[in-house]
């Protein structure tokens, strides 16, 4: 038999080991000043790239992309050269892979708080950027597959076919999302509109859950955690069967974000339902990670790693429980738009990614470094208890203050009153659990700055490792070994593949494709106009702002919000918007119907200090909108891309759109000096206060009529 | 878990071994279980006449009709003796603090919202005009409903402390709208 000689490239993953640990630092740290924004209003410091709503989105798209992308990456490619007993396919694309990488994160993370963002959340970074991603996750997946055919090991492992499926099922959401019309070089508009752009939208959230923070993770975790505990995996079989079901499932279940809003109830029942359907595909990975310890138990009280991996996979699991019970509608009429929602996301963010992180680059970079061990086991153990004690005050904070809020959402008093009728009344019980979700993440923070330390002090102990020698035989001809037919199967990557693709592309299909197509999914409603065109540069400085990241846009059919707002929202309002702006979470009230509710100078004032309009208001102020000039050179060319999605503008309304704009901005000016305020006409909050004017206020024409 | 054989596979991955244990009875039971909720989930909700979110919605509201304490209607005497209440105007000046005073000011002279000490009214000067505009609201021109955030009682009393503004002067009063309205 002839045996090969090679080296397996360590450098690019010590490179993406750095990058995770750097990025999560960043991201982490942004997190932190979040949310203690939400209690002490004054930390947002009145400048606009450091408003909750500008920051926020870059909190999430650091964590999501920039620390576990990394931690994907690092341990994908340590592993993959391993598991197929070859080096990467092909040095070059592996740098270019990196270093595009980074520089996406690096344009992220200078856009965002610039406020230039699509407003997809997860999916913020305009249209140049997300052509970047495109690119450099192709050259990742040739990169990968061009392992995979020069492999030396014919059957692929399942942390490979976990990897196949992430590589497959990212490209197609990121490309489906992402799909929009630039005006401008930094400018693009969702080609979705409305309840479809809205599906579409949590098809790919939810998936990104799916696909970015969970199949790769699994697939780090069957590598990763029988290397740690030295274990055989518990079953093969349960591999098989808890991949495929969760990789044809998990696309289905998008819907549950939209449960009670106007989506069709069709696609919120297959919301529900697959969601229920999962608890078991993702319980067959925590069983066959936690079970791998049989018989090793005893590790798990000296080894930090394995402490870490374990309580990740409990995480793991308790999330994958908790998701879809908020997928039954009875527990999302609740937990939607509350708190709850993010103490599910950080069980699963903070729990299962950052901790079977910590647990890989314990494991990895005294390997890397060439470090006979890590520089303190007691402090990684200490890091270990701050963690779990930090998600803990985290996680319950969260539930607690996410159940309060549900119901003081919906309480009404004997004479049919809001008990809780300003949002403001809801503050003083929610900052308590605002400040102890703070501590649980300081100390989190603290234990992965003490992280930092120990891996740099054990990096330096150590002599970088560039690349391992290995050796292996060249694979046995096809059909040899014995097995069933799936063993068959994981000899042949590009069959694999197809069906993986296949999988996963089928729940997405069958949802976004008759939505687009089939009418009777949006009712029109004769009555709902397009926006003016100074309606349109307000929406923009709306999506710029991030406003979308504390009110909702949807009123949703219970008697606590169509008494709070007004009448609930239906999807034939949403025709022209491009992109919807539904929101997921109410930090602050429902804007749906938020139209003429107040006068023009109300707004004015609001903006400027919210304090001053509504007591104990937790909103920043927004001074700027009123000093920062209205620009309108580019209002017609965004009412004529509007044109394009056929939104019924005349050529008429394009050649004198700026002309309109100006007329209406006019008569907000002189509202705004009757009511003894600035004439702010030339200035970027009038085009603001036009479009939450004009708010879900159409359908009142229809009542009308 | 009393199928576990510890069988290994022959294969090895980096050293990475699998066992061949069967998938666990009460893991697939969890497994059966969901796909029968979901068999039956879809036939209630949509060809068995399982209620629908707009149903829901009409049933909540129902409910809340029901059991909604009948508000007995005043007429403008009944109302002008609340008026020359002096817990009444005490109790509507505490409300008026509260919620009025961000648009009409302090003193009624009004800013975003109109003046009320002129004898100038948009929308009527009668007492029985003040409370349905309160109650009630001008969505078109931003006065928003109270009456999800006051009882009838409460609207009651703030029209009685706004009656106590009229003809009184204010520091910096907005210019008169609406028609002049004689008690």
């Amino acid at each position: 038999m002839k045996v090969e000689e090679f080296q397996y490239d360590d450098k690019i993953v010590r490179k993406f080991v750095v990058a995770t640990v750097v990025w999560g630092v960043v991201g982490m740290l942004v997190g932190l000043i979040i949310a203690f924004q939400l209690v002490v209003h004054q930390l947002n410091f009145d400048l606009p790239f450091l408003t909750f709503g500008r920051l926020r989105p870059l909190h999430t798209n650091a964590v999501i992309f920039a620390f576990v992308g990394n931690g994907i990456f690092a341990g994908v490619y340590y592993s993959t050269q391993r598991l197929l007993k070859a080096r990467m396919f092909n040095d070059g694309l592996s740098k270019f892979h990196f270093w595009g990488w980074q520089a996406i994160i690096v344009s992220a993370a200078v856009t965002l708080p610039l406020g230039i963002t699509t407003s997809k959340e997860y999916a913020e970074l305009e249209w140049p950027i997300d052509i970047a991603i495109a690119v450099v996750w192709v050259v990742f997946a040739i990169n990968f597959f061009g392992t995979l055919v020069k492999r030396r090991e014919r059957h692929l492992y399942v942390a490979i076919w976990f990897y196949i499926a992430s590589i497959v099922a990212v490209a197609l959401l990121h490309i489906v999302n992402s799909l929009a019309l630039p005006v401008s070089i930094l400018k693009s508009y969702s080609i979705y509109a409305g309840i479809q752009d809205a599906l579409v939208q949590w098809w790919y959230g939810h998936n990104a859950v799916a696909f970015f923070l969970t199949t790769p993770y699994l697939g780090l975790m069957y590598y990763f955690m029988p290397k740690a505990a030295q274990r055989p995996v518990y079953s093969y079989r349960l591999s098989v069967v808890h991949f495929w079901s969760l990789v044809f499932l998990y696309m289905w279940a998008g819907p549950h974000h939209l449960l009670y809003t106007s989506l069709p109830q069709w696609a919120q029942t297959l919301g529900t339902t697959f969601s229920i359907m999962l608890i078991a595909p993702s319980w067959g990975g925590m069983i066959n990670g936690l079970l791998t310890l049989r018989g090793a138990w005893d590790k798990l009280r000296t080894d930090p790693v394995l402490k870490f991996m374990v309580a990740a996979i409990t995480f793991y699991g308790m999330s994958t429980f908790e998701g879809p019970m908020m997928s039954l509608k009875s527990v999302n009429a609740l937990s939607h738009y509350t708190n709850w929602t993010i103490a599910h996301v950080h069980a699963g963010a903070l729990g299962w990614n950052g901790f079977l992180t910590f647990g890989m680059l314990y494991w990895l970079v005294p390997r890397l470094w060439g470090a006979k061990q890590l520089h303190s086991t007691k402090m990684a153990t200490t890091h270990f208890w701050l963690g779990l004690v930090g998600i803990g005050m985290y996680v319950l904070s969260m539930w607690a203050a996410g159940i309060a809020e549900g119901l003081m959402w919906k309480e009404f008093d004997a004479d049919g009153r809001l008990v809780y009728a300003t949002w403001a009344d809801t503050l003083p019980t929610l900052n308590p659990m605002y400040w102890v979700r703070g501590l649980g993440g300081t100390l989190y923070f603290v234990g992965v700055i003490m992280m930092v330390v120990n891996l740099w002090k054990t990096a330096k102990s150590g002599t970088p490792v560039d690349q391992t020698d290995a050796a292996a035989p060249l694979p046995e001809p096809a059909g040899a070994g014995a097995g069933g037919l799936h063993r068959l199967l994981e000899g042949k990557p590009l069959t694999f593949t197809v069906l993986t693709t296949v999988a996963v592309a089928a729940g997405g299909a069958f949802e976004i494709i008759p939505s687009l197509l089939i009418d009777s999914n949006v009712p029109t409603i004769a009555a709902v106009k397009p926006y003016t065109p100074l309606e349109l540069e307000g929406r923009d400085i709306y999506i710029s702002e991030g406003c979308y990241n504390c009110h909702s846009q949807h009123v949703r059919p219970f008697r606590g919000e169509t008494e709070r707002y007004g009448p609930y929202s239906k999807a034939g309002e949403f025709v022209y918007d491009h992109p919807f702006q539904f929101g997921s979470r109410r930090i602050g009230p429902d804007l749906h119907r938020v139209g003429g509710k107040y006068p023009d100078g109300w707004h004015y004032r609001h903006m400027i200090d919210p304090r001053d309009t509504s007591e104990g208001s937790v909103m920043p102020s927004y001074p700027w909108l009123a000093d920062d000039p209205l620009d309108l050179s580019m209002t017609q060319a965004k009412v004529k891309a509007m044109t394009v999605f056929n939104v019924p503008y005349s050529d008429a309304d394009v050649a004198n759109a700026v002309e309109n704009a100006k007329a209406q901005a006019a008569a907000i000016g002189k509202r705004l000096e009757d009511q003894k305020l600035p004439n702010a006409q030339d200035k970027k909050i009038v085009a603001l206060i036009a479009y939450l004017q004009r708010l879900g206020t159409d359908i009142r024409a229809e009542g009308a009529q | 878990m009393s199928q576990v054989n510890d069988e290994l596979l022959d294969h090895e991955y980096d050293g990475i071994r699998e066992y061949d244990n069967p998938l666990p009875r009460w893991w697939l039971g969890i497994f059966v279980i969901s796909v029968v909720f979901s068999v039956i989930y879809v036939p209630y909700y949509h060809f068995m006449g399982g209620p629908h979110q707009e149903d829901e919605y009409a049933a909540e509201m129902a409910a809340a009709a029901a059991s909604a304490p009948k508000v007995e209607k005043l007429d403008e005497a009944a109302l002008q003796k609340i008026a020359a209440d002096p817990t009444r105007i005490q109790a509507g000046k505490a409300l008026y603090d509260k919620h009025c005073v961000a648009c009409h000011t302090a003193d009624g002279g009004g800013l975003v919202g109109p003046n009320l000490t002129d004898k100038f009214w948009i929308h009527g000067g009668s007492l029985t005009d003040i409370v349905h505009t309160i109650t009630e609201g001008v969505p078109e021109k931003g006065m928003i409903s109270w009456k999800t955030q006051l009882s009838a009682e409460e609207i009651r009393s703030v029209a009685a402390f706004v009656n106590t503004l009229r003809g009184t002067t204010p520091a910096n009063p907005k210019a008169p709208e609406g028609e002049p309205y004689e008690g």
